[in-house]
């Protein structure tokens, strides 16, 4: 939340500094997080599993908003590095004598390679912002639809060359096994829980400021000395180091990885619950990622069979992501800005406002919203 | 100088297929502004069409699979698209990815999530030889069905009223509507016209490999749209001479490379598409018209 007034007096007289405004901005998300967490893992043993998956989507999908969300600008190509994150993890976290048996063809500086499960897990930011840096660099001059193609050819040339490059990996297409499990559920709530809280503070400078005023305005932002595209670049960079620690967990929880596990559906599912929940906001990449991973556990309980008054009642396997699918769909054409309408938490203290007219100012809008509702107006 | 003609011809008939496949998604893009990835599960719906029917009756199975694609690629738009006409291109392209999603479980719940296999057309497996050039008769009459399907959509686009309508509303569906275009028709049309277009890559695909899973459109689709992109999405032409590209460089690719990067072909034609981006940015065909920039 980028609130513009300096303080705000509430109904009892007294002023809150806007430092607790935009803390609490970065709160709420943290205690649901937490809360959903310590909820979860007492709910029963398949619950603590997709609590797992959750919680990784979780770091995937706020990594996704650094970027997306800030930028406003398409990203279909996030995949790729977490995918460039899972493989570091798997990479330096398998012993040495499995990886001799399954990648016969390691280069050999990785072949002997064994860090601490911490350790890889920093190593793997690293490489995610990396390869986002260097192919922010050309990616990041395009805009629009042309952006979000790249990006997704970009995912597509990362996938292709983990498949079929066995100096870095097992032999064509085929999968690391023996991942070990190296974070318990608390651990990797304290992950998610930096992820945010580094998300927030990049969120709150003011590069992150110069580029939500670019996605404000295209024409404007420029003409006031903001360099769209070097901004971009930054974000570019951040996301995909926060995405690459997302891969990093998300490696170590589904234990097996293989490159054609980082495509369509993957990408997919990331950004219905980014979309779902509000793409503008960080408090909608948490509550969208959470609201569809608690649907997806019931979903999936339900798929098993459910008992309702002596009838077991199963859906089909694969009904799950139909939900999502639906669900997205209706809230882009019901709700384009997501569930929170693209706003961050708001504090809850908050004055009558004065001045109605200007409580619209700080709501972010859709660019679309503002074009007339034409069939397929111009661009 | 055979196995390279042998190979241009190949390189022809592959990119012909995506060709088809990015005019489709050009065609609807321009109308509607939509970049339409559900198009992959029209052409399924279509080559499902295609296999199952083709025991039964040939003529039958070439209908039905046109009817599909045309009432696949409407129910699409009345369902979810023409809700959404105001938003922004992005949106729409989510929204699409979304249907895309849904068809696929749909399919897998209808015909399983497994290859069903079965031949379509199995006369145009065979080769001819001219000349002592082994040409397949397949990748012949790929290349004739794209040519008369362009042609078509060409003369349908500057002859006909209709299609010129469509030219109009693509320029700018505001104006087009004010100065009295049926706008829905005009989008019934153009839905029908990519439809149509679908039903073709889907009996190519089909007559080639003869199997049929949930994701058989995906693949044509990223490429015919990846085209359609680098060629230039406000163009008709520029998304026919990308998609065209595409196929072109990936099957060349394939023939071409050196054992041990034969592995990274798809990668390479990611590589070029990229690449082509960074230097037009618009794609090859966009024109010198200022896009406006989002």
């Amino acid at each position: 939340m980028t609130s513009s007034h300096s303080s705000r007096t509430n109904r009892f007289g007294w002023s809150v500094p806007s430092s607790v405004l935009s803390l609490w901005t970065l709160a709420v998300p943290l205690v649901t997080v937490w809360l959903f967490t310590s909820l979860g893992s007492n709910l029963s043993s398949s619950a603590a599993i997709d609590l797992g998956y959750a919680l990784a989507n979780l770091i995937v999908v706020v990594a996704m908003w650094t970027f997306i969300g800030n930028s406003g600008v398409l990203s279909f190509g996030h995949l790729a590095f977490v995918a460039a994150g899972a493989w570091t993890m798997s990479l330096l976290t398998i012993s040495p004598l499995v990886k001799s048996s399954i990648m016969p063809d390691l280069a050999p500086f990785l072949a002997d390679a064994s860090v601490e499960p911490f350790v890889a897990l920093i190593i793997a930011g690293v490489v995610g912002g990396l390869t986002a840096l260097i192919s922010g660099f050309a990616l990041m001059r395009l805009h629009g639809l042309e952006a979000g193609i790249a990006t997704f050819a970009l995912l597509m040339l990362v996938v292709q060359v983990l498949t079929y490059w066995s100096a870095i990996g097992p032999k064509s297409g085929q999968s690391m096994t023996g991942v070990p499990r190296s974070f318990d559920l608390q651990s990797t709530m304290f992950v998610a829980l930096i992820v945010i809280v580094i998300a927030w503070g990049y969120g709150q400078s003011r590069s992150a400021r110069m580029l939500r005023a670019s996605r404000e305005n295209a024409q404007a932002a420029p003409a006031s000395g903001i360099s769209t595209t070097r901004h971009r670049i930054i974000a570019f960079a951040v996301s995909g180091a926060l995405a690459g620690v997302g891969g990093a967990i998300w490696a170590q929880t589904n234990r097996v990885v293989q490159a054609s596990q980082f495509g369509l559906d993957f990408t997919f599912t990331t950004i219905a619950m980014l979309i779902i929940g509000g793409m503008l906001s960080l408090w909608g990449a948490v509550v969208g990622t959470l609201l569809i991973a608690a649907l997806n556990h019931v979903l999936g309980v339900v798929e098993n069979g459910v008992q309702i008054g002596g009838v077991i009642v199963s859906l089909p396997s694969g009904s799950r992501l139909v939900v999502v699918a639906v669900l997205m769909v209706l809230i882009i054409i019901l709700r384009p800005s997501g569930i929170t309408g693209g706003r961050e938490a708001r504090w809850p203290f908050r004055p009558r406002d004065p001045f109605p007219a200007a409580a619209g100012r700080n709501r972010v809008q859709p660019p679309s919203e503002k074009t007339p509702a034409a069939a397929g107006a111009a661009v | 100088m055979i196995p390279f003609i042998q190979s241009l011809i190949d390189a022809t008939s592959a990119g012909a297929v995506y060709a088809l496949a990015a005019l489709g998604i050009g065609l609807v893009f321009g109308v509607l502004r939509l970049a339409n990835f559900a198009n992959g599960e029209i052409i399924t719906g279509a080559a499902y069409a295609l296999l199952l029917l083709w025991p039964v009756s040939w003529p039958l199975a070439l209908v039905a699979s046109i009817v599909v694609a045309i009432a696949l690629s409407l129910l699409m738009d009345l369902a979810v698209f023409r809700w959404m006409r105001s938003q922004s291109p992005a949106a729409l392209l989510i929204a699409s990815f979304g249907v895309s999603i849904l068809l696929q479980r749909f399919y897998e719940g209808i015909f399983g999530a497994r290859v069903r296999s079965g031949s379509v057309a199995p006369a145009l497996t065979q080769s001819v030889n001219v000349g002592g050039l082994r040409l397949n008769l397949l990748a012949l009459v790929a290349i004739v069905l794209a040519g008369i399907l362009l042609l078509g959509v060409h003369l349908f686009l500057s002859r006909s009223r209709m299609g010129l309508q469509v030219q109009a509303a693509a320029a700018d569906f505001r104006v087009a509507r004010i100065l009295g275009i049926r706008s829905g028709v005009v989008i019934a049309v153009t839905l029908g016209m990519s439809g149509v277009l679908a039903a073709a890559v889907a009996f190519i695909l089909t007559a080639q490999s003869g199997a049929v899973d949930p994701t058989f459109g995906v693949q044509a689709t990223v490429f015919g749209l990846i085209g359609a992109v680098i060629g230039g999405l406000n163009r008709v032409g520029g998304a026919v001479v990308g998609g065209f590209a595409v196929g072109f460089a990936l099957s060349l690719f394939t023939s071409w490379l050196p054992s041990g990067f034969d592995d990274f072909r798809v990668a390479f034609v990611y590589l070029l598409v990229i690449v082509v981006l960074l230097i037009v940015p618009n794609g090859i065909f966009a024109g010198r018209t200022a896009k406006e920039r989002t």
